[in-house]
């Protein structure tokens, strides 16, 4: 099957799943025992009327399936529909996206810059002091939890004074110059970008040496080796390449995770990101958001898996498409 | 200690999103602390009243002298139009600068203040719009702001404002009695936005708006049918810009909200304030500018605000905004965002810093154990059956019970515990920051003997330890609250503790904060919870939902509106309709002095039949750098945030601003 045609059926196949998924996160969504209105019930200066026509407004006077075909036809039209706030859900995500995408992109290369080389140089240096040493950096980053990290990096940051305390650019980055305004969001970027990339790092280093001690380990490369072919050639024509397809799979992955992947980091370092727009409107129930959000996530990963599928079939000619 | 902050920060980030709403007008279900029950931690001296605590460490008490009343001066616009100023009462500062404050939150919902519905957009609202009249912040009474003057007529019923001459919307046209008459006959009467919606349930009297009439440019007269007492408190209304907002109302209602929503492009803000907005970055902060064409003016003549600009961090929870505060990246942490649990700290921290603590004394809010005293069926189910288990309900309705509970809870105890002190003990309905508060009302130490007799005058007996009813059922209830939230779960612990000296089991369960609003406001499937309420500094009249025997948020017996949407009340008790007839004539009775007897009577009756046991205020504590000059907060002073305590925003500067 060509390449263009395969793209083709799973995007196709993509629509129903997509259907499914949105019916299952509204649904749970409306069985979540959350009340959009609950703020303003519990508070004794709002009045009775003003409550109503709040609930007309969201449009919460209807039954649950058809405020779904109400979304879902406005979905259709290419209307994400309005916040509770008011605010258009696509402006809402527009102006977050951006930020989330920025830190991602920034941790996910330093992360793989650093896990690849870390991962090939522990296999082909196996049970040095080295490989131990990467070993222990990518347990602790492996075993510690995001916010902590964070929230210590915070401490040091007030500590020293040499970061900002969270946030993405400080008050006065509108009267700054272009290439001031560039070093402001670097500052501000440190700290999140070296929370992300250390929790990262372990996983990808782990799987990358796993990976090639594996393959280094195999008939082949004993038979390079054998007939005399330089180490470097060995290791990085013939072992790399066998090595790194479970590492395509797991690119695929983190591409899914780019705009949604650092919802606590942007929590703690108050960032302002997509993440943090999510998770606070999933406690208010800001139901639009939410729903906008979650299918963002579904097409993300869909698509982060179907690239993964489509490099894999150009590093490795031996994957067929079916 | 830094596990133990992160452990905090934890729980901070999994409520941050509810804690945020709940921060002032609201029945409270975060004020946003991770502190663990801590029951046993013993309490320091008993006999010292728990606010002493933090009056006795460096945290200062604001006792500024009244500067006495507002002058009225002439001065001119930017543009050269005179304009008679209201002058600031404050020291002459020094112009320019940034002031950086925060809220913590998921940030404004919008900045159409007519329409929000959660304290931190109204807050940003009253920042940039000003009323005609505004409580004194030392007094409480009504003062003009638009208004140069107000009379009311000898029936109490006309109410005349008089506008000062020239002022001007920040875009430089003219605010005059056509915006006043627009705002409050357009906007409020026919309910554009949420918060124009409850203004006007504000403002009736017997579901009668009043007259409000434009008599000549600058003179506005109200008519109410009958004398109204809350008429001048709520005429602290925001003007709205005729020229731009009119357009807006010809389209259909629901387009009112899109209108300066979050979105909206600052270019297009008009407003009357000290501040306007400039930008708003999405989930970082808001940034304010001067409103050059700002109606005061300070000793000088000079025009107000000293700052040139105002900004307003949106950080997701109190944590943050502390080490903001500490990295110098705010000037000030306004009320809220210093919890009990963080005063220790910041005392060591301000020794060697630069900056100054305050008390301002206790918020409006209360919080309060209540009884479901329901003793009605549900005839919905089939068969129909009772809301409450009759058994139950007779001892929740049997007010030595209550008594007795209410001379059990230790107070004390939970404040020093529950809130390190950061507290004010409250034994009535009206907290004691309200003007209203009466100091007749005697406290009491809790006292478990007492409960016991009180306990068998209500026909209780003991048979060991338990405590029994005289038809030999155990006295056992449930006790909810919100979960999520660990000052009120150390509360419930407390409770439960000096119950349980009292044989009486309470089965203490924490459920969600929208579960248990469904179960006190429409299942009433539930039977004693604590709960937290805002209140009114100067307006007991706002808690008329509360208090009213149909009320919409009568905790204690809750009667749900027919299908009509009426609620029809049927068994009130003697002492509720009493309250429903003392809220009629306090709501119908003019000036601080004359209403006071009546509110006092109402805060007696609730003393004696103690529907709400009411077991604490919590302390508003703000931190300001010492750089900030003119920072005279008052506790009557305080609003939402961001405006918070700066009541007097517009005179705030910096003593060490650079002069250009």
């Amino acid at each position: 099957m060509s390449i263009p045609v395969y793209i083709l059926k799973r995007v196709l196949q993509a629509i129903p799943l997509l259907l499914i998924i949105s019916i299952m996160s509204f649904t749970m969504l409306k069985m979540a025992p959350i009340d959009p209105l609950a703020h303003l019930k519990a508070n004794p200066a709002i009045s009775q009327q003003a409550i109503e026509s709040e609930r007309r407004r969201l449009g919460l006077d209807k039954p649950p399936v058809v405020q779904y075909f109400i979304w879902l036809r406005n979905l259709l039209c290419g209307d994400l529909g309005v916040s509770v706030s008011g605010g258009s859900v696509f402006i809402l995500l527009m102006q977050r996206a951006g930020n989330t995408l920025l830190l991602n992109v920034l941790a996910s290369t330093f992360t793989w810059l650093f896990a690849i080389p870390a991962g090939i140089y522990a296999a082909v240096y196996r049970s040095t002091w080295i490989d131990k040493g990467f070993g222990l950096v990518s347990a602790v980053g492996m075993s510690m939890p995001t916010f902590l990290l964070a929230l210590l990096l915070l401490m040091v940051a007030l500590a020293t004074g040499w970061f900002p305390i969270g946030g993405m650019t400080s008050p006065n980055y509108f009267d700054l110059g272009p290439f001031q305004q560039l070093i402001d969001v670097g500052h501000h970027l440190i700290i999140p970008v070296a929370v992300l990339t250390f929790i990262g790092l372990a996983g990808i280093q782990r799987q990358m040496r796993g990976n090639l001690l594996d393959v280094l380990r195999a008939d082949y490369v004993r038979t390079a080796r054998a007939k005399g072919l330089p180490e470097n050639a060995v290791l990085y024509r013939h072992a790399l390449r066998n090595a790194i397809n479970p590492l395509i799979t797991m690119f695929g992955f983190e591409f899914s995770a780019l705009l949604s992947g650092a919802a606590l980091t942007e929590m703690v370092l108050a960032y302002p990101g997509l993440g943090r727009l999510t998770l606070e409107a999933v406690l208010t129930q800001d139901l639009n958001l939410v729903m906008a959000s979650l299918m963002l996530g579904a097409v993300m990963l869909i698509g982060g898996n179907l690239l993964a599928d489509v490099m894999l079939k150009f590093a490795d000619p031996r994957i067929a498409l079916e | 200690m830094k596990l133990r902050v992160a452990a905090l920060a934890l729980i901070l980030i999994l409520c941050a999103g509810c804690a945020k709403r709940t921060v002032h007008a609201v029945v409270q279900p975060n004020t946003g602390s991770g502190l663990p029950p801590a029951a046993t931690i013993p309490q320091g001296e008993s006999g010292l009243s728990p606010a002493a605590t933090v009056h006795g460490g460096e945290i200062k008490t604001p006792n500024f002298p009244n500067p006495g009343p507002f002058k009225t001066v002439e001065s001119r616009n930017p543009d050269g139009t005179s304009v008679e100023a209201l002058q600031a009462r404050g020291e002459v500062g020094k112009f320019g600068g940034t002031f950086k404050v925060s809220t913590f939150g998921s940030g404004f919902k919008t900045f159409n203040v007519w329409d929000a519905g959660d304290v931190e957009s109204d807050g940003i609202g009253i920042l940039q719009f000003e009323a005609l009249v505004s409580p004194d912040p030392w007094t409480g009474e009504s003062y003009p702001r638009l208004a140069k003057s107000f009379t009311i007529s000898p029936d109490k019923k006309t109410y005349t404002f008089v506008l000062r001459k020239g002022l001007k919307w920040s875009d430089g046209k003219p605010l005059n009695a056509d915006d006043v008459v627009f705002t409050f006959n357009t906007l409020v009467k026919e309910g554009y936005g949420q918060n124009a919606i409850s203004q006007r349930d504000t403002m009736s009297v017997y579901n009668e708006f009043p007259k409000i009439e434009k008599i000549d440019d600058l003179t506005i007269r109200c008519t109410t049918k009958v004398p109204f007492g809350p008429f001048l408190n709520a005429m602290n209304y925001p003007i709205a810009p005729k020229h731009i907002v009119e357009p807006i109302t010809k389209q259909p209602h629901e387009k009112f909200s899109a209108f300066w929503d979050i979105n909206t492009d600052p270019k297009t803000f008009v407003g009357s304030g000290p501040f306007i907005l400039e930008r708003h970055v999405p989930g970082q902060r808001v940034e304010l500018k001067r409103n050059p064409f700002y109606f005061m003016v300070d000793k000088q003549g000079r025009h107000l605000p000293y700052l040139e600009k105002f900004v307003d961090a949106i950080v997701p929870d109190q944590n943050t905004q502390i080490l903001k505060f500490y990295g110098r990246e705010l000037d000030m942490l306004d009320i809220r965002s210093v919890r009990g649990i963080d005063v220790a700290l910041m005392k060591q921290k301000q020794a060697h810093d630069d900056f100054d603590m305050w008390n301002l004394g206790p918020d409006d809010g209360t919080v309060f154990l209540t009884f479901n005293l329901c003793r009605r069926k549900d005839m919905k189910a089939k068969p129909p059956k009772p809301y409450v288990d009759p058994i139950k309900s007779a001892w929740f309705n049997n007010v030595n019970f209550r008594q007795a509970i209410n001379h059990a809870v230790d107070r004390d105890r939970i404040i020093g515990n529950a809130l390190k002190g950061v507290g004010e003990p409250l034994f009535g309905s009206e907290s004691p920051a309200s003007i209203f508060y009466d100091r007749d009302l005697k406290p009491f130490k809790a006292d478990l003997a007492y409960s016991r007799e009180l306990l068998k005058k209500g026909g209780f007996v003991y048979q060991g330890d338990r405590l029994y009813d005289a038809q030999n059922h155990p006295v056992e209830f449930s006790l909810i609250t919100n979960a999520g939230n660990a000052i009120r779960d150390s509360v419930c612990v407390s409770i439960q503790d000096q119950l349980k000296k009292l044989g009486i089991k309470a089965n203490y369960q924490p459920v969600d904060w929208n579960i248990l609003l469904d179960k006190t406001s429409n299942s009433l499937d539930w039977e004693a919870v604590v709960m937290a309420l805002s209140g009114d500094k100067l307006e007991p009249y706002q808690g008329a939902n509360v208090w009213k025997s149909s009320g919409r948020l009568h905790l204690f017996d809750q009667r749900l509106p027919d299908s009509h949407g009426n609620v029809v009340v049927t068994d009130a008790r003697d002492w509720e309709t009493q309250i429903d007839h003392l809220f009629d004539e306090f709501a119908t009775t003019i000036g601080i002095e004359k209403r006071r007897p009546i509110v006092d009577e109402y805060q007696k009756v609730v003393y004696d039949q103690v529907p709400f046991i009411y077991l604490y205020s919590p302390l508003d504590i703000t931190a300001v750098r010492r750089n900030v000059g003119n920072y005279e907060p008052t506790p009557l002073g305080v609003t939402y945030t961001p405006k918070g305590s700066l009541h007097n925003i517009e005179e705030i500067y910096f003593k060490d601003q650079k002069q250009p």
